[in-house]
């Protein structure tokens, strides 16, 4: 199985009109959309696109009611859920320590700010390096054994970094309390983070918007760059059979193991980043949940692509954030505060709705896990495939 | 207190903390080891036995969550523990089997991580439900009435009579099963079924009926654990995840599909935390995983566990 639609150089049918031999000559689209500028250059856009849709534009903030800050979060998130799925999709290994990754980036940020540097840029690449570490020293045990071992031996690991930061640790993470002594400097010693960026903040908000989809673009670059590289065909290849993959004479394990650092290196990212984020480290990063949390929405949105797990954060996200202060469900455009009210009264369809909100998750999960196995992003594609179809087009 | 009396008390404690790991390990091992499925709910069908004998066993009060909303202010039945004792295994075991029927069959043929996947979604949903149900705060399930007092012992003197009571149905329960799979026709089968299933097909064996009883057997030992270890912890709809993690590692250090394995690591994790709170408390829950990374290391298949044929 390949992802992607099988290029043909070698067209049998040479003979059609001149606007088909000159539309071959033209590069196709298939080719434009797999380039690497075009990916990073439309993630560029979406990325400064986002937070104004998200939270200031006219109509569709308003039905949206999104917010600046849960634009960034949704990023961080994307991140952490990309780098997991280097690993779920490409690799075909499933993590349920990646919190260890998260939380340990954090705590690192977060220390390495108070004790060292307040400096963004550096504090991004302390925790992306402990990240980065730790990754390797976990994956070098829990990769000794394969499949389902390595699920509950990743799900094993994670929970002991919870419990070291919990009490042994606690003289250097604060316990429970979570570590608060977070040191935020300006960006390159210029720009201060809480501040909005001159003549543009109606688009982008504040410079820590600045940072955080800027190394967001930067992590869809080199993720891109990964997977679309002889490496990245490893992965895939170790995914669909490793016991093959080893007999053509490709060191498995290291691969394997290089693949868990990498996503480690990007949940460290978007843990560190999660520390510049809310000033503030809490314990529950380390709970084995934060890597439940990171699964689902891997899952949700769609593994094996590159947006798929960026769209399950973000769905995930505004869920939890969003739909979850719903209190009661009413049929759209009904009732005095809705843009476009046809009818005063409100129809209600669920009351109570926000304390549903995790139960009605899990069970769209399990109904991704059944039927979609590519989650939603898989999902979008099919119906444009579909769609394309039906045009007439390839 | 002298020093020996005090070793044989934390053994002692070690021993009951291992007793209700090695009953929801054993459930694990058997369903993993026989059908290749991974299950990562089946703490869920601990948080299920829990509940049923909570509202078994007390005539418990309901403050909080949708049943309290819906007017259920007192749902326990106040039968007391030995009815429960005997009824939720039952109820869980019917669990089990639907679970296998309807969740487990249809993703025998789906690669590992979509079992886990499905079972992980399966754990979230039922936790959720409780939440609802119930409310998210802690019940006190307390002891029943005949075991809840100190009984003395030759060398520690007075010891809490329930713990020893875990250790006895413990004990029982394993040796029941034991010799249910090593002494029957139907442990036979299932044995054969782990070692080469394919083979006992041809044999003219049908492996679901055998394959719908191991999984109701582990979820009705889950079921087990959870009203024997649910006056142990409070009960709130997190306990599930909360045993189900120790429980893998010891299906994990003891080998999978292996009965005396899951008893020889749900001791050594059990001992292993009652000394550690013992000596260094602080300590006490790191130490289990350290245990599992030098067993690991040491011996990747568990300590009795068989060596894999195929990796």
């Amino acid at each position: 199985m390949s992802d992607e639609p099988a290029e043909t150089p070698d067209a049998p049918e040479d003979t059609g009109t001149a606007v088909e031999r000159t539309r071959r000559e033209l590069p196709s689209w298939e080719r434009i959309r797999q380039s690497e500028w075009f990916v990073v250059g439309v993630t560029t856009l979406a990325v400064a696109v986002f937070p104004w849709l998200f939270a200031r534009a006219p109509v569709i903030s308003g039905v949206l009611r999104g917010y600046q800050d849960l634009a960034t979060l949704i990023l961080i998130w994307g991140i952490f859920a990309m780098g997991f799925n280097l690993l779920l999709g490409y690799t075909g290994l499933l993590s349920f320590g990646h919190a260890a990754f998260w939380g340990g980036a954090a705590y690192a940020a977060g220390v390495f700010s108070a004790q060292v540097s307040s400096s963004p840029i550096l504090i991004i690449l302390a925790g992306t390096a402990f990240a980065a570490l730790s990754a390797w020293i976990l994956g070098f045990i829990s990769l000794r054994r394969g499949g389902i071992y390595f699920a509950i031996l990743t799900l094993a690991f994670g929970q002991m970094a919870y419990y070291m930061a919990l009490s042994p640790m606690a003289w250097i993470t604060g316990g429970e309390n979570g570590f608060t002594g977070v040191e935020l400097g300006k960006l390159f010693g210029v720009f201060h983070l809480r501040y909005p960026v001159p003549g543009i903040s109606w688009l982008i908000g504040t410079w820590k918007y600045v940072l955080v989809g800027g190394v967001a673009v930067l992590c869809v670059a080199v993720a891109n760059r990964i997977l679309h590289s002889p490496y990245g065909m490893v992965f895939r290849a170790i995914r669909e059979n490793d016991q093959r993959a080893e007999f053509v004479g490709l060191n498995v394990w290291r691969y394997k193991l290089m693949a868990f650092i990498i996503s480690g290196a990007f949940a460290g990212i978007a843990g560190s980043l999660y520390t510049i984020y809310s000033a503030y480290v809490p314990l529950s990063s380390f709970y084995w949940t934060t890597s439940g949390e990171v699964v689902i929405m891997a899952v949700l949105g769609g593994v094996g692509s590159l947006f798929g797990p960026i769209l399950g954060a973000g769905i995930y996200l505004y869920v939890e954030n969003i739909v979850s202060g719903v209190q009661q469900l009413t049929l759209p455009f009904t009732g005095p505060n809705e843009y476009l009210t046809l009818v005063q009264e409100p129809v209600v369809l669920m009351d109570g709705f926000g304390a549903y909100w995790h139960l009605i998750l899990g069970l769209v999960f399990v109904a991704v896990v059944v039927l979609f196995p590519r989650g939603i992003w898989g999902l979008l594609e099919d119906l444009g495939g579909a769609l394309r179809k039906l045009g007439g087009g390839r | 207190m002298s020093l020996l009396a005090e070793t044989v008390t934390v053994l002692l404690n070690g021993l009951q903390q291992g007793a209700i790991y090695v009953l929801v390990a054993i459930g694990l091992s058997i369903i993993l080891g026989t059908l290749k499925f991974v299950n990562f709910a089946h703490g869920a069908l601990y948080l299920i036995g829990t509940y049923a004998g909570l509202l078994i066993t007390l005539e418990i009060t309901l403050t909080d969550g949708k049943l309290a909303d819906w007017g259920y202010t007192t749902l326990g039945l106040g039968w007391g523990f030995l009815p429960a004792l005997l009824i939720v295994p039952v109820l869980v075991f019917v669990v089990g089997l639907a679970m296998e029927r309807f969740v487990a069959r249809p993703f025998y043929d789906r690669p590992d991580t979509d079992q886990i996947l499905l079972t992980f979604g399966l754990a979230i949903v039922v936790q959720e439900v409780f939440k609802i149900l119930f409310g998210g705060q802690s019940y006190n399930f307390a002891r029943p009435g005949w075991a809840s007092g100190q009984v003395g012992l030759p060398i520690v003197g007075t010891f809490p009579e329930w713990r020893l009571y875990i250790i006895g149905i413990t004990a029982a329960v394993v040796v029941l099963v034991y010799g249910l799979i090593e002494y029957t026709d139907f442990g036979l089968v299932v044995r054969a079924g782990t070692r080469d299933a394919e083979m006992v097909e041809l044999l003219g064996i049908k492996l679901s009926r055998p394959y719908l009883m191991v999984f109701g057997v582990g979820a009705a030992l889950a079921g087990v654990a959870g009203v024997v270890g649910g006056p142990l912890y409070a009960v709130n709809p997190n306990i599930g995840t909360e045993v189900l993690v120790p429980s893998f590692l010891v299906v994990v250090i003891g080998g999978v599909g292996s009965i005396s394995g899951a008893v020889l690591g749900g001791i050594l994790i059990g001992e292993t935390l009652a000394i550690m709170v013992a000596i260094a408390p602080q300590w006490s829950q790191v130490g289990i995983y350290v245990l599992a990374a030098v067993v690991l290391l040491a011996r990747p298949q568990g300590l009795l566990g068989a060596e894999e044929v195929t990796p």
